[in-house]
């Protein structure tokens, strides 16, 4: 049965130019595989324990894949879907990223207070970085120079230096932050604070410290300012809009990063967690974790076209660009 | 003359209450026929029957020759109706009254342009085609009605007392322009109470309590006597003034 | 055959007409609905959005969902308003007028109901302007493509006002039609919730929103205007139409009064 779904992934692959999408289901243990043209879910295979964090490598030909409970990153081929190898991570791996060269990777080990280095080639740990406690949210800077790494009760952005993998600039944040993102040019980076309700903004020097430049918050006439919650975020490549995923509030928000507010909250699943584009970002794809689905935007109209089931719990999106 | 409009054996009823008993007369080509009657006599009941509202429980209408209840659309297309209550589109022009009536008697375009421009001419109303139906004072909305019933060029005219709430120029002006229709060969069939309305060489067909008790022309019928003194006798009804 | 579309080219520009001169039966028309998805659908906002339910393909929020029970909404208040001003108007006035045209009684009612359809219509696209205004809007092509379906519903729902108007004799005003026949109607149907939310509620209540043709009327307005296909709702909405319509114009056939 395997084989066969594999025969037929490379004959998608051969065929078309379309996205392949991967979706971390936090509860099914399971990634869903979707095809960026149809939309149709192509099939759902086993990733280990509790996966969380997903990424796919620039060259797009691997699958990274936190297996929280494992504590283990597991490496999928993106073409076959076969597990490749296993990378260590250091305990509960949540989140982590990638250098943009591929070889690094850097994980967030939420029970350690720890960021964890693994070279991707060798399959080793080259260091292990003491950070703020409970670990969450990872960026790297376009240039590669730094790593972002938010520590949920320290309420704490680190900017590790990755030259010498240590901290180099620390700065405060609202409570819980949860997810990093730079701008594609590097000079902004957008901190979300899941209790605070906020999103900071930090401009970013050349040598590339944070000066505090603003703080976006949210609200929806008619739901409960709790529940606009910003966990997941993602700049466009322009630099121009910033998405935030609102948690409980259902709702993504669209900010324009020159005024820094909100021009839009689109409706999704419950409980929306994370985001990822599509190619030349003409979708957006939130994971919703209590409706079981995804949702994809379009991004240009900011307006919200399907949604599509997947397994239990997704988490995190990740896309191979290009590969169906 | 031929036969214009013929009723036999007509009666209705209202459930319970007889509202025509047993009703028959005729109106020839060129007679201007007065149905008078008190308030309550069963005039209106029989200009329902005659416009095909309501339908009689037994007898025959003859329209031109013709059963209304066989071919109601023939009936229809020879009669020109004017209803008690005005039935006017008080913000469009008397112009534009006119060609939703001719249209429903599919008379449209330059045919329907024609008709109208008769009809009015015929009313004496020519120079108030472009005006709102609204400033209208009473008795030019009248006349306007008539025209829109002469629209399609009918054979019979029905009017269904007229007059009522008219100011006693206007009421004279009309009851004249009908009479003179009726010397260019219209039928008329004109309901009414006020029996200053009815010329000497007018029909008279007097309903009472939905029965017919007297029909001939209204010099014959009075005798030495006014008709007005001829009415209230025969209709006991001493109250009615006029 | 010329004769039938001449009466209907004039019934149908003298509605026209009346809608553009009575401006305050078109404002009533435009607030009704506008009332409900302001200030009704703003009330409602805190409920996070409408679970997927076809022809939707995410998530929507109320006051999306509610846009085509409001359209049908307009079509319901204007079908009767102009089916039972026929009533009224039937001794009297314009309808008498109407009835005595040497035509068959049945084109000139279907005449008068289309005509009043396509004033419907208007009131359905301004509405719908409005709504805009406020940011809830359709596709271009589902502007398009809701004009059929409105059409189809306005003539079922001006079929049944012209079949109560001939059966039920002892309704004397507009509030009663209100209390008893648009009430029950509207809120017993897929306008304001999805029926799975009312079987959640009642099993009983769907039952009775699931037999109302009128929840039908709003599901093909809503299909239509997500370009989604809906031939049970149409062959419904057509079917209860037609029936109503012979029915009514059994009913007004005068040899029965």
């Amino acid at each position: 049965m395997r084989a066969l779904i594999t025969v037929m992934l490379c004959a998608f692959a051969s065929i078309g130019h379309a996205d392949r999408i991967f979706v971390s289901n936090e509860r099914g243990n399971t990634v869903t595989v979707i095809d960026g043209t149809s939309w149709e879910v192509l099939t759902e295979f086993n990733a280990g324990q509790r996966p969380r964090g997903i990424i796919v490598s620039p060259d797009g030909t691997k699958l990274y894949v936190c297996a929280s409970d494992d504590n283990i990153v597991r490496v999928f081929d993106t073409t076959t879907l076969e597990e490749l190898h296993t990378l260590p991570s250091g305990p509960d791996p949540e989140l982590f990223v990638l250098d943009p060269s591929g070889r690094r990777l850097y994980v967030a080990n939420e029970d350690d207070n720890l960021v964890t280095v693994v070279d991707t080639q060798t399959h080793e740990v080259l260091a292990e970085v003491p950070v703020g406690v409970e670990p969450e949210g990872m960026a790297v800077s376009p240039d590669g120079r730094f790593v972002v790494n938010t520590s949920e009760t320290t309420n704490m952005a680190h900017f590790i230096d990755t030259q010498t993998n240590v901290i180099r600039y620390n700065a405060l944040v609202d409570q819980r932050p949860r997810y990093a993102d730079y701008s594609p040019d590097g000079t902004r980076l957008y901190v979300t604070a899941e209790i605070g309700g906020t999103v900071s903004v930090f401009d970013i020097a050349e040598d590339g410290s944070p000066t505090p430049a603003g703080k976006i918050t949210f609200d929806v006439p008619g739901v409960q300012q709790e529940w606009l919650q910003p966990v997941g975020g993602l700049v466009t490549g322009d630099g121009k809009w910033l998405f935030v995923a609102l948690g409980p509030s259902n709702r993504v928000a669209a900010v324009n990063t020159q005024t820094l507010k909100v021009e839009k909250y689109i409706l999704v699943g419950e409980r929306v967690w994370q985001l990822a584009f599509t190619s030349d970002e003409e979708y957006l794809l939130t994971t919703n974790g209590n409706t079981n689905d995804i949702t994809v935007i379009d991004v240009d109209k900011q307006e919200a076209l399907r949604s599509i089931q997947v397994g239990q719990q997704p988490w995190g999106v990740a896309v191979a660009y290009g590969l169906n | 003359m031929k036969t214009a409009l013929k009723l036999d054996h007509v009666s209705f009823d209202y459930g319970q209450k007889a509202a025509l008993k047993d009703v028959s007369f005729s109106v020839a080509d060129g007679t201007f026929c007065a149905l008078l009657g008190p308030n309550g006599a069963g005039k209106s009941t029989l200009f329902s029957l005659l416009s095909r509202l309501r339908i009689p429980a037994k007898g025959q209408i003859d329209i031109s020759g013709r059963s209304l209840l066989q071919d109601p659309m023939h009936g229809l297309a020879g009669m020109g109706i004017v209803f008690q209550q005005p039935t006017l589109d008080l913000d469009t022009t008397v112009r534009q009254n006119l060609i939703y009536f001719a249209g429903l008697h599919g008379l449209r375009g330059v045919d329907a342009h024609h008709s109208i421009t008769r009809a009015l001419t015929r009313m004496r109303m020519s120079e108030r085609a472009d005006e709102k139906v609204r400033l209208l004072n009473g008795g030019h909305r009248r006349r306007m009605e008539i025209a829109r019933a002469l629209v399609h060029n009918p054979r019979i005219l029905l009017l269904d007392e007229p007059t009522v709430g008219l100011d006693a120029q206007s009421r004279k002006d009309i009851t004249d322009h009908v009479h003179d229709l009726v010397a260019e060969g219209l039928a008329v069939l004109w309901a009414t109470h006020l029996v200053d309305e009815i010329g000497d060489h007018d029909q008279v067909v007097l309903l009472h309590e939905g029965r017919i008790i007297a029909d001939g022309p209204a010099q014959t019928l009075r005798g030495e006597d006014r008709l007005l003194d001829w009415y209230l006798h025969r209709t006991h009804a001493e109250n009615v003034m006029p | 055959m010329n004769h039938y579309l001449t009466a209907f080219q004039v019934i149908g520009m003298r509605e026209l007409r009346r809608f553009f001169t009575q401006r305050g039966r078109f404002l009533s028309a435009l607030v009704r609905p506008l009332v409900w998805l302001l200030i009704f659908a703003t009330g409602f906002r805190a409920a996070l959005g409408v679970s997927i339910i076809a022809p939707y393909q995410t998530y929507i929020t109320y006051e999306t969902y509610i846009l085509p029970g409001l359209c049908a909404m307009i079509l319901l208040f204007n079908g009767m308003q102009s089916s039972l001003s026929l009533v009224y108007d039937r001794e009297v006035g314009p309808m008498r007028l109407l009835l005595t045209a040497p035509l068959p009684r049945w084109w000139l009612l279907f005449s008068k109901l289309t005509a009043s359809v396509l004033v419907g219509c208007l009131q359905v696209y301004a509405f719908l302007a409005v709504a805009v205004l406020f940011g809830v809007k359709l596709s271009l092509a589902g502007y398009v493509l809701i004009l059929p379906a409105l059409i189809g519903v306005g003539l079922m729902l001006g079929a049944l006002g012209l079949l109560l108007s001939s059966v039920i004799r002892q309704l004397e005003n507009f509030a009663t039609v209100m209390n008893f026949v648009i009430f029950p109607v509207f809120f017993l149907s897929s306008a304001l919730y999805p029926l799975w939310r009312m079987r959640e509620s009642s099993e009983l209540l769907f039952y009775v929103c699931s037999w109302n043709p009128f929840t039908y009327a709003v599901e093909l307005v809503r299909f239509s205007a997500y370009a989604t296909s809906a031939p049970v709702q149409m062959a419904i909405v057509a079917g209860s139409g037609v029936v109503f319509f012979l029915l009514a114009n059994h009913l007004y056939d005068p040899a029965r009064r």
